[in-house]
């Protein structure tokens, strides 16, 4: 009785999952497509997280094109010098090697240091936000602090801080995916230095406004461009800026800036720090 | 209302680009006097709404939310005209198209509804657009908002004249109506004493929102559907604000720029609600106090109607061309709000007056699929709010369609760059 | 002038009142006549039975919420509802142990596992109910006798009429006395005129729209009138079907929930045939005596279809119209 009933319904079953097993096996081998094995190869080497820091939408996109068109100009950015030696010891070729960057805040408007406007309870993103009204601090040129580009990080390497985002300098790759994200841009990419100072702020309103709106606001006072001895800061529309390629890192300018929290910023690389030491 | 002690003039009270300034730090202009000169085709003359001396030019807060450049006059309390201004009533009837067409933009007129459109750019449509109709917008365009609803009881011989002198642009005969809502008799009633001999129509339309809006306007006075991507000139029809007119009529007739407006000052927490002619410029602070103040329970003032306006973030906001009220709440819902699953209930859909499906264009923005969520029809939606109002689940759906329109342009001017 | 705080928030700035609450808590009100009515009909037992039914599927969301770190939604009354409609979906005799089976299975496995309120594709009362009926078939259909006293069971009409034929069925029922509910049945089937009061209410609140329970009970109507015609003998008159088994409490409470139904208006009068036309055919030649559960379920499988394709259509009309002009 119970045999009668399971016989049928098993061998049936049996018969057509056998009989489709056959044809996905017929048909792996009938439109087998030949993958070079140095595509695969380079592919493996890849960091593989697919961030388009290279102007390709994958990695394997990028070890495919690399490959074929064996161009040394070519460059990963999250991979760094590493990884252009490894490639290149891969293919046989010297590789040029990715400026090392990573992305810096021109902004230090934490919540106790930037004054607020209104309070903002609409949606929780920086997009969002900047539909409603001109953001939640005072000044319009700073972060606003909803955090929108954390989640196009592909490495974690950014979180808020008291209304502030904050960037993990060991863990930023420099793929610079969040640029485009920021509204207000206080996202930009820089060089990757064993230490350098910027002006972390991006506020273009005149002196006098900024200082109402923020305690580390660049009131464009000239000082620092006073004291630089190697000419490397100037002011643009009422903010200064340091001029990395000349910049030398002496640090007399962060001495003379008096705005309560210094709007000049050092920031050592760790990376660079840990080899030299 | 009295001559505030300051007024801060934006620059920009239009679409377009922003007027450029003609005047410089401690000059003396006088009432009606160009501050700011249009600078390009889509962009709008500004002018000083009294006498007095220039004390800044820099960034300010707008009611549209943004940081504008802005002049502000410390006027000298003679409130003087400039010269050829504010003359007598004049015939308009002898005037040529193209000086109609210079006054209008010389006097800075555009769209009082709220978008801000410069009128004399939307009344010279491109030649090969046929315009047979002209559709005066008496429905107010928001509840709460009164002002037209006022210059339509009070001077209704203003926005028929306003309207001749547009009919008067085109070639042939065209129809002109005037749609007001059913719930506006006496402004039905002053209407027709003067627009039905002059072969106006004054129409009663059904009393719902989004009536006001341009497209449903033209859908219900002509039975014509403005599509997706068109303008209504597409159509043959251009839409004007009641305010609009009573503007037009003044620039033309009597040589007076757009330096003050009807704004209605609404909403539960301002001691006296009531509409009031304000000078542009004068700030949000100015008009509370002429109005005898808020209360302390106020946590929301708007610039706008309360479906499309903007929440201030300072009380230091001017009146613009066009600010068409101020609204003084009590938003309860604030704060306790948060959004919750769609519920699937399918009224936003129902309600959508473009026939969107607003749940899953705020689920496709929150997924932020831009290739997508623009073949669902992003660019058809009006932000009219209807779909954000009746979701029971609280979902901000008309604030991710416009989240999503940010990026879709951000997205552009990225690609172009 | 006093200072305040200026909020700021996106338009517009005035809400409806309604809120996932105030629906949940209107259906739950619309099922009170036919709870009520349940308690006279079958006593004290059909109490427990709906508070051991909303109990469990409260605490099973509570768990599945804590489980899946969501904020807390297990008193938003969706939960209510799915226990109250579990409750008046089962005979009142039916063991504790099987209510709250049935309970985690609407609360988890129909309802959590696609993601939570809004994200299910099937009604989860309605799959519990299928599946208590597939797993305890003898429990689910011995259905207590109103007014009895003593647990005396019998075959609700329906079941009559899969087994004995059109006559019996006639006999054992009569209709005036089907549409007041007292019959055999499942607690909150029975009494089409209780039922008709509760979906007043939703009616008149707006919560639902008269597309999809027209269209449903018109085909049912309709379709069983047409076989009737055509074999008196071998088919049970159009009015005996509306007012047994469970279809008026399907029609209006579950073919109509918000979560599982189209979105726009052609959609759900496509729905509502569908499972009117399921309906009548699985109870003409089914294997079960009753079949709006399944209807209902099946065509909960096509809203993601119907939507898609009205969405579709739509765009395809948008599209076609920029293009001729």
């Amino acid at each position: 009785m119970i045999s009668d009933a399971f016989i049928p319904a098993v061998s049936s079953l049996g018969a057509v999952a056998l009989a489709l097993g056959l044809i996905i096996h017929y048909v792996s081998k009938r439109f087998h497509v030949e993958e070079d094995p140095t595509v695969k190869l380079v592919n493996s080497i890849l960091p593989g997280v697919n961030c388009g820091a290279c102007g390709f939408p994958s990695c394997n996109q990028f070890a495919e094109v690399l490959v074929e068109t064996r161009n040394n100009a070519m460059t990963c950015p999250v991979g760094g010098p590493d990884l252009a030696v490894k490639l290149g010891e891969t293919l046989g070729m010297a590789m040029a090697e990715p400026k090392a960057q990573t992305a810096v805040v021109l902004c230090q408007g934490k919540n106790d240091v930037a004054r607020r406007s209104a309070q903002y309870l609409g949606i929780q993103d920086c997009w969002a936000a900047t539909q409603a009204f001109a953001g939640p601090k005072q000044c319009r040129y700073s972060c606003i602090g909803l955090g929108s580009c954390i989640a196009w990080c592909d490495f974690g390497a950014m979180r808020l801080e008291n209304g502030l985002i904050v960037i993990d300098k060991n863990l930023c790759t420099g793929c610079a995916a969040c640029i485009p994200v920021c509204p207000t841009g206080v996202l930009v990419m820089q060089d990757k230095k064993a230490a350098r100072y910027f002006i972390a702020c991006n506020s273009h309103d005149r002196g006098a406004a900024t200082k109402k709106a923020c305690d580390a606001g660049c009131t464009a006072c000239q000082k620092c461009v006073k004291v630089c001895e190697d000419n490397a800061i100037v002011i643009e529309d009422f903010l200064a800026r340091i001029i990395q390629e000349k910049c030398t890192a002496c640090g007399k300018c962060i001495e003379v800036c008096p705005t309560k929290v210094n709007c000049i910023r050092l920031e050592r690389d760790l990376n660079a720090v840990k080899q030299a030491s | 209302m009295p001559l505030p002690a300051e007024l801060s003039i934006p620059l920009s009270q239009h679409l377009g680009k922003p007027a450029k300034p003609v005047v410089r730090m401690n000059d003396e202009v006088k009432k009606g006097q160009l501050v700011g000169e249009a600078d390009g085709f889509i962009s709008a003359n500004v002018h000083a709404s009294t006498s007095g001396k220039v004390r800044a030019i820099r960034p300010h807060p707008h009611p549209g939310g943004q940081y504008a450049m802005t002049v502000f006059i410390t006027p000298d309390g003679k409130d003087e005209w400039a010269e050829g201004l504010n003359s007598a009533p004049v015939d308009w009837k002898g005037m040529s198209k193209e000086e109609i067409l210079k006054k209008i933009r010389d006097a800075g007129v555009v769209g009082m509804g709220g978008a801000g459109f410069p009128t004399n750019v939307k009344l010279s449509p491109p030649p090969d657009k046929k315009i047979d109709t002209i559709i005066l917008n008496g429905a107010e365009c928001e509840p709460f908002l009164t002002a037209d609803h006022r210059l339509m009881v009070e001077s209704p011989e203003a926005v028929v004249a306003g309207l001749e002198i547009m009919a008067s642009l085109f070639p042939g005969t065209l129809k002109l109506a005037i749609g007001i809502e059913a719930n506006k008799p006496d402004a039905i009633d002053a209407l027709q004493q003067y627009a039905v001999p002059k072969k106006i129509e004054v129409l009663a339309l059904k009393t719902k929102y989004p009536q006001g809006a341009e497209k449903q306007l033209i859908n219900a006075i002509t039975g014509r559907n403005v599509g997706e991507g068109e303008l209504p000139f597409d159509r043959g029809c251009i839409v004007q604000n009641i305010g609009t007119a009573v503007a037009v009529y003044d620039a033309v007739c009597r040589n007076r720029p757009l330096i003050e407006r009807v704004v209605t000052v609404s909403g539960m927490e301002i001691a006296r609600q009531k509409n009031i002619s304000a000078r542009i410029g004068t700030s949000f602070s100015d008009i509370i106090a002429f109005c005898g103040g808020m209360s302390e329970k106020t946590n929301q003032v708007i610039s706008g109607g309360p479906m499309m306006g903007k929440a201030i973030f300072s009380l230091d906001v001017p009146v613009v061309k066009t600010t068409s009220g101020i609204l003084f709440i009590n938003n309860s819902a604030l704060g306790k709000s948060r959004e919750r699953a769609c519920i699937r209930c399918g009224r936003c859909v129902e309600v959508c007056p473009q026939g969107l499906a607003p749940w899953l264009l705020a689920n496709v923005a929150q997924l932020r699929q831009l290739e997508k969520i623009q073949l669902l029809g992003l660019a058809n939606c009006t932000e009219c709010g209807s779909c954000t109002y009746v979701c029971p689940s609280g979902r901000e759906l008309v604030h991710w369609i416009k989240y999503a329109k940010a990026l879709v342009s951000s997205r552009k001017q990225r690609k172009s760059a | 002038m006093p200072s305040v705080n200026l909020n700021v928030s996106y338009a517009p700035f005035v809400r409806t009142k309604d809120s996932i609450e105030s629906v949940m808590y209107n259906v739950a009100l619309a099922l009170a006549p036919a709870t009520i009515m349940s308690v006279w009909l079958f006593g004290m037992r059909a109490l427990l039975v709906t508070l051991v039914c909303i109990l469990s599927c409260i605490g099973f969301e509570w768990l599945m919420d804590t489980i899946r770190k969501k904020p807390a939604s297990c008193l938003d009354g969706s939960a209510l509802v799915t226990g109250l409609l579990l409750a008046l979906n089962v005979p009142s005799n039916l063991p504790f142990w099987m209510l709250i089976i049935g309970s985690f299975i609407a609360i988890a496995a129909a309802k959590h596992v696609f993601g939570g309120l809004g994200y299910n594709i099937f009604n989860p009362a309605l799959v519990a109910r299928v599946f208590l009926l597939i797993s305890f078939p003898a429990a689910m259909t011995s259905w207590p006798v109103p007014f009895a006293v003593d647990m005396e069971t019998a075959a609700s009409p329906l079941g009559i009429l899969k087994t004995d034929g059109v006559a019996a069925a006639m006999k054992s029922l009569d209709l005036v006395n089907g549409f007041y509910g007292t019959m055999n049945g499942s607690m909150g089937e029975t009494s089409t005129l209780a039922l008709l009061a509760g979906a007043g209410w939703l009616f008149y609140k707006r919560y639902i729209t008269f597309h999809i329970p027209l269209t449903m009970l018109g085909s049912v109507f309709l379709f069983t009138a047409i076989f009737h015609l055509i074999d008196p003998a071998a088919y049970a008159p159009p009015l005996f079907h509306m007012v047994t088994g469970g279809l008026i409490l399907g029609t209006f409470f579950m073919a109509t929930d918000m979560v599982t139904s189209p979105l726009s208006v052609r959609g759900q009068l496509i729905f509502g045939l569908g499972c009117g036309l399921l309906t009548a055919i699985i109870r003409l030649w089914g294997g079960y005596p009753e079949g709006v559960s399944f209807a209902i379920l099946i065509m909960n499988g096509f809203v993601p279809l119907i939507d898609s394709w009205d969405l579709n259509d739509r765009k395809a009309i948008h599209q076609k119209k920029s293009v001729t002009t």
